[in-house]
């Protein structure tokens, strides 16, 4: 990857744009992505994959040089990848906000475990939203069944330093119980005293 | 992003398998307290405390909450009383344990330590006096721990007050006979005692360190045993360098947890962080045991031929583990057979697994001493000073920290039943061997000399 230069060639701004890859999983998906991409001259800024029971969905941030419109990579990827069994989204990456400085906020993980039912993550990240507690990572796996070791919901959350703690906790405690699930709330730094050196 | 291996392992080690922050304690200097009125000088002892510990269980349960691992007991270290007392008689010292009492009381704590002498090389008036508060103290008083420590490898044996502790714990036990002579629960006599030890009953606060201090006693017995248990699930023929690595990698992680909270506690409080005693410090609790851990490696109880190895193994591993993981590793740090608190040891003790003569040899290697040990109510107290000196001497000779907290049954005999309640648990009465044979050897008295390992400049 060539390093980011907001300039692109002769001061024009290049054109940034997200797309997105979704399907079954096998070898070559991430190269056949950038292959094309390459052939077109667009520059891969990031991206970040994950599989989850075999289907693979990835995010690719590219910019494209300025004799190139978005249709056209847009047909181009579609023509490469839908023969492969590969569904792609594209769409134009908008400038974040100007929303002021970040608000301070502490990362804390929060984990449940729990017979399955209907509505857990849904129910959860509720009372996530109420609180304007954003989730930054989440990993939720449901193998069915009593076991609560099956059934597992980690989420890495942002907590804004302004809200009600007490009333957070409480809400989200209040909520596990109604569900049948165990839950934590810690704040990270114990996971990563006690693993990482 | 940290994986689920990492999220899911630590709240394993949370929810099933006993970790905890065992203790923290708050060493609160009393040495500015002096003064040779006693009113005015239990004013002040009254006025510090409740000064700098007014906080200290709140912000233990804030901080436990905030990273979900419970802060199981906050606890009180002062200065040793007869140094700071030392103007007073014994009876004057027993109104200071009493405000001490109070003031614990007030903090919220369930133990305050620091009723404690150093008397290694010899005896002062304060000394003196202190000693002679004890037993009254201790009966009278819920959560003051006494701390006398008669022997260090500098200054070697002071056995004259090797001899007054054996008549002090005798004269506890009887004025808590109703109790089966819990005061003596809260009485340890030590060798080479370190001066910011978490733990009670030993817990001073020692004249060399700051004017407030948190010092942080982690555990986890059975965050170790299930780690092993794992290991060998896993791969039934490890050996034993394994399982050392397996043990030493669990108490690194143990450590980290006290190191953390501890210092997040001391920061918010605003006092110095100490040190991190990684001591695998067991409880009455099933599944918090260090006894277990011997059973899980192979013996078929603690005590029987193989222990003492195991022991010195477990303890040095610990100590590597705890060592890497912070920089203030202090305190006792290292294996502690309590045989009350601990159910499975009392349970080896019961079945004659583990003999007085066996528990002497397992302290050689392990990080406590004769801990919490029952025996019966009619040993002398020219034998409990002989048990004592034992103890003394294997902490003097090897350079490390030995103690004995020698609990003498008013009216019950070996193979009867103690019961001290709460963290002190229940223990079974060991038999001491040897009859009264010890009697004309402690009367002879004085010092035994510091050894050769003292000369090492």
């Amino acid at each position: 990857m060539v390093a980011f230069d907001e300039r692109g060639e002769e001061g024009s701004r290049m054109e940034k744009v997200v797309i997105s890859v979704l399907g079954r999983d096998r070898p070559g998906i991430v190269a056949a992505v950038s292959g094309i991409l390459f052939d077109l001259a667009c520059n891969i800024e990031s991206v970040s994959q994950t599989i989850l029971q075999g289907e693979f969905a990835g995010i690719f941030i590219a910019s494209m040089p300025s004799g190139i419109s978005r249709e056209d990579l847009g047909k181009r990827l579609d023509e490469g990848l839908r023969p492969l069994g590969l569904n792609v989204l594209l769409k134009p990456l908008e400038a974040a906000p100007d929303t002021g400085p970040a608000l301070p906020s502490e990362p804390f993980v929060i984990t449940t475990t729990g017979p399955d039912r209907l509505g857990l993550v849904a129910s959860v990240t509720a009372v996530l939203a109420r609180f304007g507690v954003n989730i930054t990572n989440l990993k939720a796996v449901f193998k069915g069944g009593d076991l609560p070791s099956r059934n597992v919901m980690i989420y890495e959350v942002d907590i804004p330093a302004g809200i009600d703690q007490l009333a957070f906790r409480r809400t989200l405690r209040e909520k596990a119980e109604e569900l049948g699930l165990d839950l934590s709330l810690q704040h990270r730094d114990i996971f990563e005293a006690v693993h990482r050196i | 992003m940290l994986s689920d291996r990492e999220i899911l392992s630590t709240l394993e080690m949370l929810k099933n398998e006993h970790l905890d922050v065992r203790a923290v304690t708050l060493g609160v200097s009393l040495l500015d307290c002096a003064a040779d009125d006693l009113r005015r000088f239990l004013d002040n002892i009254h006025a510090k405390i409740q000064r700098l510990a007014g906080r200290l269980v709140p912000v233990c349960e804030e901080v436990g909450d905030r990273y979900g691992i419970p802060i199981v007991n906050k606890r009180i270290a002062v200065s040793p009383m007869a140094v700071v007392g030392a103007p007073f008689s014994g009876d004057q010292l027993i109104r200071a344990g009493k405000t001490l009492d109070r003031s614990a009381r007030e903090a919220g704590v369930d133990f305050i330590g620091g009723f404690s002498a150093l008397v290694q090389k010899g005896m002062a008036k304060g000394d003196f006096a202190l000693i002679e508060a004890i037993p009254r103290t201790l009966s009278e008083t819920e959560r003051v721990c006494a701390s006398v420590n008669v022997a260090t490898t500098r200054a070697g044996i002071n056995m004259d007050a090797v001899y007054l502790m054996g008549k002090t714990i005798k004269s506890a036990a009887e004025l808590t006979a109703s109790r089966d002579g819990l005061a003596c629960a809260k009485l340890c006599v030590f060798a080479n005692i370190p001066e910011d030890i978490p733990f009670m009953a030993g817990a001073y606060l020692g004249v060399g360190e700051p004017g407030a201090v948190i010092n942080v006693g982690v555990s986890g017995p059975g965050v170790v045993k299930k780690a092993v248990d794992r290991a060998l699930a896993g791969d039934p023929h490890l050996t034993l360098g394994q399982l050392s690595e397996t043990i030493k990698r669990t108490a690194y992680k143990v450590t980290r947890v006290g190191e953390l909270i501890g210092r997040e506690v001391a920061d918010r409080l605003g006092a110095p962080f100490g040190v991190v005693d990684l001591s695998l410090a067991p409880t009455p609790h099933v599944g918090d045991s260090v006894g277990e851990i011997f059973q899980s490696m192979g013996l078929a109880a603690i005590g029987v031929p193989g222990s003492t190895a195991l022991l010195a193994m477990l303890n040095d591993a610990v100590k590597k583990g705890g060592a890497f993981a912070s920089s203030y590793v202090g305190g006792l740090s290292g294996a502690f057979i309590p045989v009350s608190e601990d159910l499975n040891i009392s349970e080896a003790a019961r079945g004659g697994f583990l003999s007085l003569e066996k528990l002497e040899a397992l302290t050689s290697v392990c990080s406590v001493g004769l801990d919490m040990v029952a025996i019966p109510g009619d040993t002398s107290a020219e034998t409990v000073a002989a048990l004592i000196a034992d103890e003394m001497a294997i902490g003097v000779i090897n350079r490390k920290t030995t103690a004995a907290r020698l609990i003498p049954v008013p009216g019950k005999k070996a193979g009867e039943k103690a019961f001290f309640g709460g963290l002190l648990g229940e223990a079974v009465i060991i038999p001491v061997g040897g009859g009264e044979g010890s009697g004309d050897f402690v009367r002879l008295g004085g010092r035994i000399p510091a050894p050769m390992q003292s000369l090492n400049n």
